[in-house]
């Protein structure tokens, strides 16, 4: 090991109660993360929908993380280190989405969704209340469960 | 350079430490947060791959009743807060201590208001009875919720189960006077509530035995407005209504926004003892690794929600 990765246990303390990064208005940083949670609100509240609305806030919200890791947390002053602690956490964080993936988020088959679902005809008896077939109709929207 | 490398004793050459070049505390609080980001990972992901995978799953603010402005806020409330920890952190660094204390304090403010905003979203939540197990899927589970809801409301149950195990000691002991006397008043109450069980017994039964559809719950829903307002005693009993996913939803819901309302609880813990420390004037330079690793792990919570606000409240 080089002498340059080699510090003296003092000066270790004595580095991290004396940091030398350089100055960072933190009240910038502040504006720039609640101006990007207005962006957030502001893309719900024009009528993105869907995958749009979904890139736009995931995007804000790295953003912000950004900001948070980069200047509050001082990641962008550390050295390479993190590099090496962190980025196993982020691989292996991403285990059971992976694993949860192929049965609980993509299936060839389909639910029923009683609320997606036009007004049946009604059923005569209390036990077959459960699952009527998808079926999508022009009046599906008008007979969307009651809200309350 | 030998790896083993020790001060000789009695010698002013301070001990050699290999690896990262940063305090143990920071090193341990850097570990630890990269559990912490597996663990709500964990969570988070699984949210995502739930909402890929359903249909239909319940995003309308007027049936999960999550609201937009209170989770903007708990936002701003985070991201100011984590700004006063951060200050907090170099006054340290000048050794001002008092001034860091006086930030910490303004963060634990910050954090007692996001927990009262959450507070009031999760009695919203219990309000409308939006909790794991409690939320029909189907027609048929909300009449059947119904019958239940009607039957706790007009108080019978108790006192019928009462009846009977009454009655049933009569039957070990007769004539039991006190039993006798017990059974009497219990046999009253249920007479007393006669009015009310008329007034709601064929509700019940038409969510009992009658149709299960969309205009049936739409017609009982109508029906138990009219009952509540003869009889207030039935205004717990909930609107029959029902929504797929609306059980995963609440647990998804609760199991998120609790576990990160259980970290701000024990930053809070963490605040505590650094205010304790100044107000009792000791606060010093020996704690600047506990006022950084405190204010790592405030900055992770903060982290945590700005992914939790866009992936709940908004998409």
């Amino acid at each position: 090991m080089s002498d340059e990765h080699i510090m003296t246990a003092p000066s270790v303390e004595h580095a991290a109660h004396e940091e030398h990064h350089p100055h960072v208005n933190y009240w910038l940083i502040f504006a720039a993360l609640c101006i990007l949670t207005i962006v957030s609100w502001m893309a719900d509240e024009l009528g993105n929908k869907g995958i749009v609305l979904v890139i736009i806030v995931l995007s804000v919200a790295t953003a912000k993380a950004l900001f948070v890791m980069l200047y509050f947390m001082h990641l962008k002053f550390e050295g390479k280190w993190k590099f090496v602690l962190l980025a196993p956490t982020m691989v292996l964080a991403l285990a059971i989405p992976a694993a949860l993936m192929p049965d609980i988020g993509s299936h060839y088959y389909d639910y029923e969704v009683p609320q997606l679902e036009p007004d049946e005809q009604p059923t005569a008896h209390a036990s077959e209340g459960h699952g009527t077939p998808p079926e999508h109709g022009a009046h599906a929207d008008e007979h969307a469960p009651k809200k309350h | 350079m030998s790896h083993t490398a020790t001060a000789p004793a009695h010698s002013h050459v301070p001990a050699l430490k290999m690896g990262v070049p940063i305090p143990n505390g920071k090193l341990g609080m850097w570990l630890f947060l990269g559990t912490e980001i597996m663990f709500f990972t964990a969570f988070i992901g699984t949210y995502i791959v739930l909402r890929l995978g359903s249909k239909g799953w319940p995003s309308d603010p007027e049936v999960t009743h999550i609201r937009i402005w209170a989770g903007g806020l708990n936002t701003f409330v985070l991201i100011t807060s984590s700004v006063f920890v951060v200050l907090a952190h170099e006054a340290m660094n000048s050794k001002n201590y008092k001034l860091a204390m006086n930030w910490i304090i303004a963060t634990t403010a910050l954090a007692c208001v996001f927990l009262a905003i959450k507070s009031y979203e999760y009695y919203g939540k219990y309000d409308h009875d939006i909790l794991p197990g409690h939320v029909a899927e189907s027609p048929r589970q909300a009449l059947d919720k119904l019958v239940t809801e009607l039957d706790k409301a007009s108080g019978l149950l108790p006192l019928q189960k009462e009846e009977t195990r009454l009655n049933n000691a009569l039957a070990l002991k007769p004539g039991e006077k006190g039993l006798e006397t017990r059974r009497d008043e219990i046999q009253k109450k249920i007479k007393d509530l006669d009015p009310v069980l008329t007034a709601y017994r064929p509700l019940k039964d038409k969510a009992k035995f009658g149709e299960s559809s969309l205009h049936a719950v739409h017609e009982i829903g109508d029906e138990l407005k009219q009952l509540q307002e003869a009889h207030p005693i039935f205004k717990p009993v909930h609107e029959p209504h029902y929504i797929k996913w609306g059980n995963t939803f609440a647990s998804i819901y609760f199991l998120m926004t609790g576990f990160h309302a259980l970290h701000v609880i024990i930053g809070m813990i963490m605040f505590a003892i650094i205010i304790l420390l100044g107000m009792s004037n000791k606060l010093g330079p020996q704690h600047a690794t506990f006022v950084e690793n405190s204010g790592l792990y405030w900055h992770f919570v903060d982290l945590v929600w700005i992914f939790l606000f866009p992936l709940i409240y908004i998409v």
